[in-house]
């Protein structure tokens, strides 16, 4: 079985204070200087295949594991973690510009990936990045390649070469669904999902191999029918009072008195009657 | 006679107050370690003697009938505060020990602008009180990773240093007076002057003390004024340790003093700087203060680093950046926790300090035999961050897979070997085993070779503080010993 993972590299924004959200030109905000991360829902997909291939193991259904990202060479140091996991091939689309809020293009160049280069049974990426957000480009492969689409997938066991068994979340649970591949499987927020850490000696051994890449413009991309036209820092303000207290009895001494006393009070009063 | 638990509970009790001790068994199973078990914590293995009771002290005068009761009836106390130490200091190793928290003492006694002091007590977070003197345009100038958890009680007790140290100094540069209480119950204050030559400075025997002889309940330390307006953060690739060692160096020797010196391996480097690093070492320096004198420093720190030729400049702001992000805190701990057990690894450090003719030398072994001999290593590296006159420390970092064994035998496989070859090898090339970390419990067995001949001081202190030997036994001398 093929199972093509998908990934974005992007930066860690949880590490912008609160000055630096500052929009340039109306369509972006700098970043250069932070660190690029995988997203958290990707990393969920990267680890879920990995133990996916370990566990097929023992139900004899061989696995090839593909690890794809549209990015710039600032994905070499966790390209070469994925390597020494290790991931059989490593395949980076070369791409130096901003493909946030272009989640057709990257569901474009997937889908021409599976058709040209590689044929794949599985489509496995994680249900949105965390700095566009569009959480599209799953379901638009899904339409590109014509196969089903699971979202919100936390497990994935292999059943036998074609089929696997798969949990997602519902809004008042979770589903397990046996499901013919190929398919496209959307990690939602799935537990015990870190990515585990390659050794050092694996690292040296293994996450130095070849890794592929294919530029960008050799992909047919389509136009973008949603353009991005603006981006505003929403400001999230709340009122707040300072208790002042000198220290935490007093403090809370006084949040009980000032704030709390007369609606508990009020309450017990109401629930009295 | 020995105590029984129930009748040390009790007497607690009696002294303090019920809601002042603490029984609840999950409580002191966790507060029977400290973050160097945490791997076993985390796994809800506790395999020391779970403490008697933790009792919440609030007050110098609570502090002094607990310890009286304590040692005249010879029962193990450790001393604690924020609860974030690293090495052990906190464990309890003998059984019905009490655990004596001063997080309660949470009172900023005074903030004394005129004389450039600030005196609170033993449980006041070091964010606490640094966040209130920048609200004044003023700061302790002591920035550890652990700020926003660790208190000042136990910042001192540990000698604690702070990534502006190259600058405002460690803690024992920091302490102008303190608060301690000894075993016997007698409460000892050190007066806060500028300096005196009345004798040996006695603050020292209770800086660094680690809780083996007494209880720090107030502490006074300087404050600098606060001018981040003024900060210029430099950044630097490199391809060799050595060449960043010379360049530490030569800043110290000729008298600058950045606030921030900092010096990473590739290892390391790739850890933090991946994103401009490229496999490279990475060098680091922050100039603090009045404009002339931090754009002065960071000038001079350019002219002397435009003289290496393998060292090319990076953009100041993915210096300024990192560090904002650099310290502790709550939600980053609890993220750590969640990390560790799902991914079985495991991020330990030991830290060390020597001269500079010999600290390129124990780089390279310890890294070297570390890397050889301890098995499932995930990231090796290590980074120079304190810079002196005559030297530097480093900081070796190291993270692992804990594979084909149980949480418990964690220490045994990895940390602890790595930490021996460390250890050895920094002590027979001459340097210090402990530059800022504590001796906890786990570094104990070097003690003596740390010491040679001047143990015979540290010995007597023991001797003389804690002769009943009450005072969290197992930390800084060895158990077996006394």
């Amino acid at each position: 079985m093929n199972i093509l993972v998908c990934f974005t590299i992007g930066p860690d924004v949880e590490k912008l204070s609160g000055e630096d959200w500052l929009v340039e030109n109306g369509l972006g905000i700098d970043t250069s200087f932070l660190k690029p991360v995988l997203n958290n829902y990707d990393e969920s997909a990267l680890e879920i295949a990995l133990t996916l291939s370990e566990d097929s193991r023992a139900a004899q259904v061989p696995i090839l594991l593909t690890a794809i990202t549209i990015s710039g060479k600032e994905a070499t140091p966790i390209l070469r973690t994925l390597n020494a996991l290790p991931f059989d091939r490593i395949v980076r689309i070369d791409n130096q510009t901003d493909l946030c809020f272009k989640p057709l293009a990257a569901a474009a160049s997937l889908n021409q990936y599976v058709r040209k280069h590689a044929q794949q049974d599985v489509l496995l990426l994680g249900q949105q990045s965390s700095v566009s957000q569009n959480a599209k480009t799953h379901l638009l492969a899904a339409e590109m390649l014509g196969w089903p689409c699971i979202t919100r997938v936390v497990q994935i066991e292999a059943v036998d070469s074609k089929h696997l068994m798969v949990t997602s979340q519902v809004d008042d649970g979770q589903v397990q669904l046996q499901i013919k591949t190929p398919c496209v499987l959307s990690i939602g927020d799935a537990p015990n999902t870190y990515l585990r850490v390659p050794t050092l000696k694996d690292r040296m051994h293994l996450g130095r191999r070849s890794m592929t890449v294919l530029p960008l413009d050799s992909f047919d991309l389509p136009k973008e029918t949603e353009v991005l036209t603006n981006l505003e820092v929403i400001q999230h303000r709340r009122s707040s009072i300072l208790l002042g207290g000198r220290n935490p009895e007093e403090t809370a001494q006084k949040l009980f008195d000032e704030h709390l006393k007369g609606s508990l009070l009020s309450k017990t009063e109401l629930g009295r009657r | 006679m020995t105590l029984s638990r129930q009748e040390i509970v009790s007497k607690l009790i009696d002294l303090v107050g019920r809601d002042q001790v603490v029984t609840d068994e999950t409580i002191l199973q966790e507060s029977s370690v400290d973050r160097f078990r945490r791997f076993e914590a985390f796994h809800g293995i506790f395999q020391l003697p779970v403490p008697a009771a933790v009792i919440q002290v609030r007050s110098t005068a609570e502090v002094a009938k607990v310890l009286e009761f304590a040692n005249v009836n010879k029962v193990n106390v450790v001393p604690r505060t924020g609860h974030s130490a690293t090495e052990g200091g906190l464990e309890t190793l003998l059984t019905n020990s009490i655990v004596m928290d001063g997080s309660g003492m949470h009172e900023i006694i005074k903030i004394d602008t005129c004389n450039m002091q600030a005196t609170v007590q033993c449980g006041v977070s070091l964010q606490t009180l640094d966040d209130r003197l920048r609200e004044m345009g003023y700061t302790t100038g002591h920035s550890p990773q652990s700020k926003p958890i660790a208190q000042l009680g136990g910042l001192v007790a540990t000698r604690s240093i702070g990534q502006l140290s190259t600058l405002y100094g460690g803690i024992e540069d920091m302490v102008v007076g303190l608060e301690a209480v000894f075993p016997d119950g007698g409460v000892t204050r050190i007066k806060n002057v500028p300096r005196r030559a009345a004798g040996p400075d006695i603050r020292h025997v209770v800086i660094g003390n680690e809780g083996s002889l007494c209880f720090i309940t107030e502490v006074t330390v300087k404050i600098f004024k606060y001018f981040p307006e003024n900060n210029r953060f430099l950044g630097y690739t490199l391809d060799h340790m050595k060449t960043g060692f010379e360049i530490l160096r030569e800043v110290m020797v000729q008298g600058y003093r950045p606030s921030v010196a900092r010096l990473y391996d590739c290892e390391d480097g790739a850890y933090h700087f991946s994103h401009f690093a490229d496999g490279k070492c990475v060098l680091i320096f922050v100039a603090e203060g009045v404009k002339p004198l931090a754009d002065a420093t960071a000038d001079a720190i350019e002219d002397i680093v435009a003289g290496y030729d393998e060292c090319e400049k990076v953009a100041s702001k993915l210096i300024e950046n990192w560090f904002v992000n650099l310290n502790w805190d709550p939600i980053k701990l609890a993220e750590e926790k969640t990390e560790i057990l799902e991914t079985k690894n495991i991020c330990n450090t030991t830290e060390i300090s020597a001269n500079w003719s010999i600290i390129h030398d124990i780089y390279e072994v310890c890294i070297k035999r570390v890397r050889e001999e301890i098995p499932d290593l995930t990231l090796l590296g290590g980074h120079s961050s304190h810079s002196y006159l005559n030297g530097t420390n480093l900081y070796f970092v190291y993270f692992y897979n804990v594979v084909n064994c149980g949480p418990e035998e964690e220490l045994t496989k990895y940390h602890l070997p790595i930490k021996k070859i460390i250890v050895e090898e920094t002590i027979k090339a001459g340097g210090s085993m402990c530059h800022h970390h504590g001796v906890g419990k786990h570094r104990t067995p070097w003690i003596e070779a740390e010491y040679d001949s001047s143990y015979y001081i540290l010995k007597q202190l023991k001797r003389a503080f804690d002769p009943n030997n009450i005072m969290n036994m197992g930390t800084i001398f060895p158990l077996e010993e006394i």
